[in-house]
């Protein structure tokens, strides 16, 4: 009688591939199971670091699973609760190619692998469970669906990562290419070759590469009767041969091909041409590696049918978004790209509530507000909406109104289940506040604009930054004539505004330090969101709205665009375009490193250089204080 | 006063010899001990259940646990309790001079580790008293005292909930002295690693 080890299976058989054995089994295995605790940044253990004779289960916490590639480490898997990782040895019998370290303080169960193994032995079940994930070379989306609740993050077949910026992603290639001795004929080689649908080969002597032979030699060498095909392969071969590092990129593998004018790469061991061959690259591989990009996702959603499907996008999303983010791909156009996935999902998602609801009986306008609005959503936050239906007759409006506020409440609960968490302040369409006819939300923004301060409690600025997702673009381009009339000459309204812009505490203190918070579970981080984003974000809206900029809801565009219509002041708003870059930036690194919305950055896990960085992009907001002030004639204390 | 001379010679039972014998070696074995007992009071109340697991290398092994219910008939009796939940309880039943038995063989020099663990150690010196034995010779180390260093505090004490809420464990909602045992040997490998203890 072991109740703790009863627990642990309890809590196993949720997960697969435990729950495919029985509860005595599992109570079996639980019994000799070793618990470890490991501290925060605390490595498990690293490539090439001898096996342990054990695999893991995370009982709680979160462990990274990492690689280096080019020089830079890249996370490979988070390994959740109840994730498994650390399989290597059940297969394979050299050291482990990735490296396993807790992000935050984690719980583990080691599973002694002599103890687990009879069991694989023994089930099909968890036998296919297990060669499912490691018989393929690439995790592909399929396998991703099956393991978005149980994860196993050991490709030990490791070759490459499918993630979705696919220029800087390794490659998954030929690792087991033709190799021939320079005696070989050129007939017997081009059998082989034929046989293997391969289409190239390599000489070798004692598996160093002397030569490479491929389908375009065979054809301007032989075919054309040069050389008859009886000949020794090395009269023909290509040599020196362009060999490369076993974990080469995508854009490095392209650069080198058209470097060097040839169509194969060799890889090598130590990526010199004085050592045993382990794979050759060729341009097929390159092609194929880039069939998974950000075009064909916003395909596949077109094609989606289920919440499991779009949730499976949105976690290909994170993963284009974390690479691109990693590998310094330009904010701006991950923005973009991130955005109109986002948007191509939420479309998706509006869509199918349609098909089960039933077409709507009056035209509508679904419109993302909040940081979707404004086309800056990189990490999953939460979802903010708003539903407008053209105005309909007294009679039929509570008919009406019911089915939208069914359809608002169909897709944002379909959201949720992908993943976006519902607004904490309730800004979602399916609230009734903010399901409304035209009519209704005109007067709403005039009493927005007309008497500000009056219904403050409902008034977030938030609700200026529209972008129509699904339906009329007539009844969006209503609201902004609206919004735009009523601002004429409104000082009240930018009063308001301004002095909402100009209320969040100052990021720096007077010693020029980083404002830390003080107290709380995030004391001594920094809180990135409030103290430095919004008031950017809120200074660049309300110079849009008083100078008419109509549609542009991003920051970054929004100054961009203030520069040219205000040129006088056109250098702050430069820099603060390109501080608000540099401040997502961060905020986005934090959260894909913690897995949250990253609102607090840790300073202390800055490196000097990107704390100085956060420290120069916080110092553009203060001019842009001083404009909004003197603009708007604020003082501090109005 | 002089009792200890009379003991001197006095014969102990054959398993608390061996247990004296081990301690010639040091242990790298810690041994979670949590137990229910039926008071406070270490002269006139009993122990019902004694749960156990040993942490080696930094690491529980949930394999090398103890878990035993102990049949207090007597003490029962003497008080006009019911016993049912003893003979409902799936765990292995044993008399106190069973379990106290098998407990010394189990524990060996292991350093033992629990949460206001004076008392559990009181607990179980008194049933060795009874058996003719002497008293408990493990190190003990209490994790409750160890958090208050770990945070210099002085002058309060913390339950083992509060202590799971501080590393933000979470807390079994089964009640029993194993999912305690099981507790304490977490939260002490937490502290134990924060404080630096080998």
């Amino acid at each position: 009688m072991n109740t703790i080890a009863n627990n642990i299976a309890d809590f196993l058989k949720e997960y697969a591939p435990f729950k495919y054995l029985s509860f005595d089994e599992l109570a079996a295995i639980a019994t000799n199971i070793r618990v470890l605790n490991l501290e925060v940044n605390k490595t498990l253990f690293k490539v090439d670091g001898p096996l342990h004779d054990v695999f893991y289960v995370v009982a709680s916490g979160l462990v990274n699973l990492t690689v280096i590639v080019d020089a830079e480490e890249n996370i490979l898997n988070k390994c959740h609760e109840g994730a498994i990782f650390g399989l290597r040895p059940f297969f394979a019998k050299n050291n482990y190619t990735m490296t396993a370290k807790a992000r935050e303080e984690s719980i583990l169960y080691a599973i002694p692998i002599a103890v687990f193994r009879p069991f694989v032995a023994n089930n099909t079940d968890v036998l296919n469970f297990l060669l499912e994930n490691f018989a393929v070379n690439t995790r592909n989306s399929k396998d991703k669906e099956s393991l978005h609740n149980n994860q196993i993050s050991d490709s030990v077949f490791y070759t490459g990562q499918t993630s979705e910026m696919q220029y800087f992603q390794t490659l998954s290639y030929n690792n087991n290419p033709i190799t021939v001795s320079h005696s070989d004929t050129v007939q017997e080689t081009a059998q082989l070759m034929a046989e293997s649908k391969n289409t190239c080969a390599v000489i070798c002597s004692n598996k160093i590469p002397l030569g490479i032979v491929t389908d375009s030699d065979m054809s301007s060498k032989i075919a054309t009767g040069r050389f008859p095909v009886t000949t020794t392969i090395d009269k023909i071969m290509v040599y020196p041969v362009i060999t490369v590092l076993e974990n080469v990129s995508l854009a490095e593998a392209q650069l080198l091909m058209l470097k060097n004018n040839v169509s194969h790469l060799c890889v090598t061991q130590d990526g010199s041409d004085k050592s045993a061959v382990k794979g050759v690259i060729s341009e097929h591989d390159l092609v194929v590696a880039q069939a998974n990009n950000p075009g064909v996702l916003v395909k596949e959603i077109k094609r989606a049918h289920n919440v499991n499907d779009l949730k499976q996008i949105r976690f290909r999303l994170a993963d284009l978004v974390q690479n691109s983010i990693q590998k310094n791909i330009p904010l701006t156009h991950v923005n973009n790209i991130a955005s109109e996935i986002t948007f191509a999902l939420l479309k998706r998602a509006i869509e199918l509530s349609i098909l089960e609801l039933g077409s709507p009986p009056a035209r509508f306008a679904w419109l993302s507000i909040g940081s979707q609005g404004r086309k800056e959503q990189l990490l999953p936050t939460d979802q903010d909406s708003i539903l407008i239906f053209e105005d309909v007759t007294p009679e039929k409006y509570r008919e009406v109104k019911d089915y939208f506020l069914n359809l608002a409440s169909k897709t944002t609960d379909l959201l949720e289940g992908v993943g976006y968490e519902a607004c904490p302040n309730g800004h979602m369409a399916k609230n009734i506040l903010w399901c409304k006819s035209l009519t209704d939300w005109m007067k709403q923004y005039n009493n927005w604009i007309n008497t500000p301060g009056e219904h403050s409690g409902d008034l977030s600025s938030i609700f200026f930054d529209y972008e129509l997702v699904y339906g009329e673009q007539k009844i969006e381009d209503a609201i902004s004539s609206t919004v735009f009339q009523n601002m004429e000459n409104n000082t009240l309204f930018f009063d308001f505004l301004g002095n909402d812009a100009l209320r969040k505490n100052s990021p720096l203190t007077f010693f020029k330090n980083f404002n830390v918070e003080e107290e709380g579970s995030h004391k001594d981080k920094f809180d990135i969101k409030t103290k430095a984003l919004m008031p950017l974000i809120d200074g660049a809206r309300l110079f849009t709205l008083s100078f008419k900029v109509k549609g542009i809801n991003n920051t970054y565009i929004r100054f961009k665009q203030l520069a040219m219509v205000d040129p006088k002041h056109a250098e702050t708003y430069l820099e603060c375009a390109e501080a608000f870059l540099v401040l997502s930036k961060i905020r986005t690194l934090e959260g894909i490193k913690n897995d949250n919305s990253g609102q607090f950055v840790n300073l202390e896990e800055l490196s000097k250089i990107d704390r100085d960085k956060l420290k120069n992009a916080l110092a553009p907001m203060r001019k842009l204080e001083d404009l909004i002030k003197d603009k708007f004639q604020l003082t501090h204390f109005s | 006063m002089l009792d200890w001379l009379k003991n001197i010679n006095k014969e102990y039972p054959e398993f608390y010899k061996e247990y004296l014998a081990k301690f010639s070696e040091k242990s790298n074995r810690y041994v979670m001990l949590s137990t229910e007992t039926t008071g406070l009071n270490p002269k006139d109340d009993v122990v019902l259940t004694i749960s156990a697991f040993a942490v080696v290398d930094d690491s529980i092994l949930i394999g090398d646990n103890f878990e035993h219910i102990l049949l207090q008939y007597k003490y029962f009796h003497d008080n006009k309790l019911s016993n049912e939940f003893i003979i409902e309880s799936k765990m292995e039943k044993l008399s106190e001079p069973e379990a106290i038995e098998k407990f010394i063989n189990y524990l060996g020099n292991a350093v033992i580790v629990g949460h206001h663990i004076d008392f559990d150690v009181e607990m179980i010196n008194a049933s060795l008293e009874r058996l003719g034995c002497g008293r408990l010779k493990n190190e003990a180390l209490d994790i409750d005292i160890m958090y208050r260093k770990l945070q210099d505090i002085t002058d309060k004490e913390f339950s083992l909930v509060e202590l799971s809420e501080a590393f933000k464990t979470p807390i079994s909602d089964r009640n029993s002295s194993a999912d305690d045992a099981y507790t304490i040997a977490v939260l002490f490998l937490k502290l134990k690693s924060r404080l630096r203890i080998k």
